[in-house]
């Protein structure tokens, strides 16, 4: 029976970004904006010192190629320059902004972090659009120009899977300053998807600065906002609740006017669940006139599963931000010693509105210094995630780095306060933030280490501990790693702290009931669970771990008493139905046991708990077909559940289907590499249609994962022997028996032997 | 292209006081109706603003409710506010349509000679112009930008904390001395009529 356990419960941090906001451009990302342009001949004779730059030979293709992918009609630029007369008309301004290099928009530094989509102007196309301004912007002749490129209004990537839409279109003001907003769209699906890239059409792209996406896996900000949650919320940054696993923010899901579709690379999609919501966090400028954003987010689905799982992890000083009115150079410091080996691929350095010069390093264990990112003069508009051209690898024992500068005096034009004031941390505009984040993807990954990304969490909290020992977030997500990492001594009293911090807090003390269980303490687990239901009988989590603890140690009555309890507090909870379902199986209730499974598929359809319990029962009852249904819709609703994979397998191979069982099984093999029984089941299919030589690999495989199962020496001993490795198996057998002296099997095989010889 | 004449070109070096009739003979403009305007200032006009704007201009755009703001609370102390088009594109039924949009209340003209432009010694949209109307005619006391929102395209203030254009009028209103405006317009280039 699957145990759903509490293992994490992340409070996410990381969705606090602000802009937790994910990625504009990464190497996919570049081919999907340059089928956005036509052709764009290389201009043949450009202009030289001597010759006058014209439209249509120099500086139509600039503009095509820089310009054009937000300056287009219906586009996210306040103008078009598709034409000779837009470029005409705005020929003044382009001299300005390209000289400023306010434009394009591109913050980084050259030379500090080789990024991909480069939106910097090159020294040489930037000195032919002052000629040409300076020589009377001349048109040229008209057929030498390039096709203008072509845009469309609508979904870049044809129809999307599923659209979600603002519940409420939000109408902005005419004036005043930016707008911060956060709409809540609630995925209206019953099952899981797994998304593959996102774009969105914002309604009205001229007041759309950038938007980020933030993934609120339990509902928590609309939970927060009963009431007013539709017509958006007010707020730069964000605090969302990332649920009972550990299911750390993976992709940095950002979008601004020139990156209109993000394309995540691939075996790297990002997943949806029944009861998540997207949060659309808008960055809004007033146009001058009432504007109404009625805005669309649309997602394109992949069948596959993530095989790689990224990880977003950040340097953040918000504790020491506390910035004196006047003051022009306070400066921020962070650092973060890795703990594994990871590979960046993109990164977004984020302040508000006094940000000035930032930073990002990285010095390697044998000293050597790599940038990350450097913005001398960091403007919150601009604002983007960057994406290297190629993964920086940063091996374990590399410290991360930030310095970060901020301007609060009144030289600072984007200073939001006249005359400045002090100002710290905190949500709003006008308040600071000082974050450098990084997507990173853990390589090098040994086989039965723990899950990496647990070890990022650890360290990660562990520094934001260090800063601030207080902080009852980090603090819960530093214990709940380390019980994801089996830590669970550590975790305890990591959960005991913070529960000296504040003893009211019933998550924290579930989860210490969790970890408490891990160290093998289930009495005082019992203990903790009962002083939350002490406090508050309707307690669900605490109860259902209570009784699936009890089921576990074989408690029957408590276990089918609590279970019971639990279901009236929570009646539409279909993991209790299905535990319950499992006690009265266990009991030897049958019917009751299949009702109760029934019931919890009824609340969740795909239950995996109820479809194993069901299929398990047919099985039982010799009807294999039934079972074999079950499972299918059990590995169909949950694709990276490797036992659901593993007990199809298991039927496939008792009905004769050896070949199916040989797929679900590498689908196992696949989710769970370092599972022992997988390998060994994968070793039996295999030498059951005759191929022996890698059935030898994979049981090896097995026993080193795990060298005291007495059955996989013996069945290597008789895979050996049939490719006539007599001695080798004769080995196995002894070892077998070495293990287990009783071993039938393996006596009678050696026995075999010795006739033989 | 760009063809100041020689003597306003003169005149833009330092900020002179131009004159103009308050009544001409040559129209200042068109309507949005096409008809001529030969009357910038009414009766009770002390001061007349001139506004000029670009309806493709997004930082003119962006002024829209703050020149509503002031012509609220100027228009009943003998203060009159025009929107002055003075681009070749900006024809009227592109103007008309704009100010539906944006919901402009504000009198409208269309500078189609760009005389307003040269009278006031305009190159950038949105800039602005302050004319004392008398007996004698209008006399230009202030020619530049409505607040310091903008410093440069690309440099923003969350919001203006010096509104050069309503202090100004503040001291004009008290016949006080005219603070010139601190800093320079930000917007577009004035779309200037080829000759």
């Amino acid at each position: 029976m699957k145990v759903v356990a509490i293992i994490a419960i992340l409070p996410a941090i990381a969705t606090c970004v602000c802009l937790l906001g994910r990625p504009p451009e990464s190497a996919v990302h570049t081919a999907s904006n340059q089928h956005l342009f036509s052709a764009v001949p290389a201009s043949s004779e450009p202009a030289t010192d001597n010759v006058t730059p014209t439209w249509s030979r120099d500086v139509a293709p600039i503009l095509y190629k820089n310009c054009t992918t937000c300056h287009h009609p219906g586009g996210g630029g306040p103008f078009s320059l598709l034409t000779y007369a837009d470029a005409r008309r705005w020929g003044p301004q382009i001299l300005t902004v390209t000289q400023s290099r306010f434009m394009p928009p591109w913050l980084p530094e050259p030379g500090y972090g080789d990024f991909a989509d480069v939106r910097r102007l090159d020294d040489r196309d930037r000195a032919l659009l002052k000629r040409w301004v300076s020589d009377k912007m001349p048109q040229g002749e008209p057929s030498a120009a390039p096709p203008p490129p072509h845009y469309d209004q609508t979904w870049l990537m044809g129809k999307p899977d599923l659209v979600l839409k603002v519940t409420r279109p939000f109408t902005l003001n005419a004036g005043g300053t930016d707008v911060f907003r956060n709409f809540v769209l609630p995925y209206p699906l019953k099952r899981t998807e797994y998304v593959r890239a996102m774009e969105i059409l914002p309604g009205t792209p001229k007041i759309v600065h950038h938007a980020n996406v933030v993934i609120d896996r339990t509902g928590s900000l609309r939970r927060q906002h009963p009431g007013d949650w539709e017509s958006g919320i007010a707020g730069m940054e964000l605090l969302v609740d990332s649920g009972n696993r550990f299911d750390p923010d993976s992709h940095f899901l950002f979008w601004k006017p020139d990156s209109p579709a993000l394309v995540e690379p691939v075996g790297m999609p990002w997943r949806l669940d029944p009861g998540s919501d997207l949060i659309l966090n808008m960055h809004l400028k007033p146009s001058g006139k009432p504007e109404t954003l009625d805005a669309q987010v649309g997602l394109y689905f992949t069948p596959d599963p993530p095989v790689k799982q990224p990880m977003l992890l950040a340097l953040e000083r918000d504790d020491k931000l506390d910035i004196p009115a006047g003051d022009a150079d306070f400066v921020v410091e962070d650092s973060l010693t890795l703990p594994v080996d990871v590979e960046v691929l993109g990164v977004y350095p984020h302040a508000h509105y006094l940000g000035h010069d930032m930073k990002g390093w990285a010095i390697l264990p044998d000293g050597q210094k790599k940038w990350l990112v450097w913005i001398r003069d960091w403007d919150i508009d601009r604002q983007a995630v960057y994406r290297y051209k190629s993964p920086i690898l940063l091996p374990k024992g590399t410290v991360l780095h930030m310095r970060y500068s901020y301007d609060n005096s009144y030289a600072n034009v984007r200073n939001p306060h006249s005359p400045p004031v002090r100002v710290r941390a905190g949500n709003r505009s006008e308040d600071e933030m000082g974050h450098l984040w990084l997507q990173v993807l853990p390589v090098n990954v040994q086989p039965n280490s723990v899950d990496p990304r647990l070890l990022l969490e650890e360290t990660w909290m562990r520094n934001r501990l260090n800063k601030t020992p207080t902080d009852e977030i980090s603090l819960y997500n530093y214990a709940a790693a380390l019980t994801g990492e089996g830590k669970f001594t550590e975790a305890v009293s990591a959960f005991e702290r913070l529960l000296a911090l504040d003893s009211a807090d019933e998550r924290s003390r579930i989860a210490l009931g969790v970890a408490l269980d891990g160290a093998g303490k289930w009495h005082e687990a019992i203990d903790s669970f009962r002083e939350v239901l002490r406090r508050n009988s309707a307690a669900c989590d605490a109860r259902f771990d209570l009784a699936d603890l009890e089921l576990r140690h074989e408690q029957l009555e408590s276990a089918e008493a609590d279970f019971r309890a639990d279901i009236a507090s929570c009646p539409e909870d279909a993991d209790v139905h299905s535990s319950l379902g499992a006690t009265l199986q266990a009991e030897n209730q049958a019917e009751a046991a299949q009702a109760e499974f029934r019931r919890g598929l009824q609340i969740a359809p795909g239950n995996l708990s109820a479809l194993l319990g069901l299929a398990e029962m047919k099985l039982d009852a010799g009807e294999s077909e039934l079972a074999l249904q079950f499972l299918k819709e059990a590995a169909k609703a949950h694709p990276d559940s490797a036992e659901a994979h593993e007990q199809l397998a298991r039927v496939y191979a008792q009905s004769g289907d050896q070949n199916s069982a040989l797929d679900e099984l590498k689908i196992a093999v696949r989710l769970e590499p370092n599972n022992p029984q997988f390998h060994s089941a994968l070793s039996q299919v295999l030498g059951a249609i005759g191929s022996i030589v890698p059935a030898i690999e994979e049981q090896r495989t097995a026993l080193q994962l795990y060298d005291g199962d007495a059955d996989g020496w013996n069945n290597l001993g008789v895979l050996e022997l049939r490719t006539g490795q007599t001695a080798t198996a004769r080995a196995d057998f002894e070892h077998a028996l070495r293990l287990q002296p009783d071993h039938p099997q393996a006596k009678a095989n050696l026995a075999h032997l010795r006739r033989e010889n | 292209m760009r063809t100041l004449p020689l003597r306003f070109a003169v005149f833009a070096l330092f900020l002179a006081l131009s004159c103009g009739l308050a009544y001409s003979a040559e129209p200042y403009g068109v309507d949005l109706n096409g008809r001529p305007v030969h009357e910038l200032a009414g009766p009770d006009t002390r001061f007349l603003v001139l506004m000029f704007a670009a309806s493709d201009c997004p930082i003119c755009n962006r002024y829209v409710p703050e020149i509503a703001r002031l012509d609220h609370e100027y228009s009943s102390r003998g203060v009159r506010i025009w929107w002055v088009f003075p681009n070749p594109e900006d024809t009227a039924s592109i103007v008309a349509r704009h100010n539906q949009e944006f919901a402009i209340r504000e009198r409208t003209v269309l500078d189609s000679q760009q005389s307003l432009v040269h009278l006031a010694h305009i190159t950038v949209t949105p800039e602005a112009a302050i004319f004392r109307v008398d007996g004698q005619g209008m006399h230009q006391i202030y020619r530049g930008r409505v607040d310091n929102r903008y410093m440069e395209i690309g440099r923003e203030r969350p919001q203006p904390d010096h509104r050069d254009l309503e202090l100004a009028l503040d001291a004009a209103l008290a016949e006080k001395p005219i603070p010139q405006p601190a800093g320079p317009p930000v917007g577009c280039s004035v779309v200037f009529l080829q000759k």
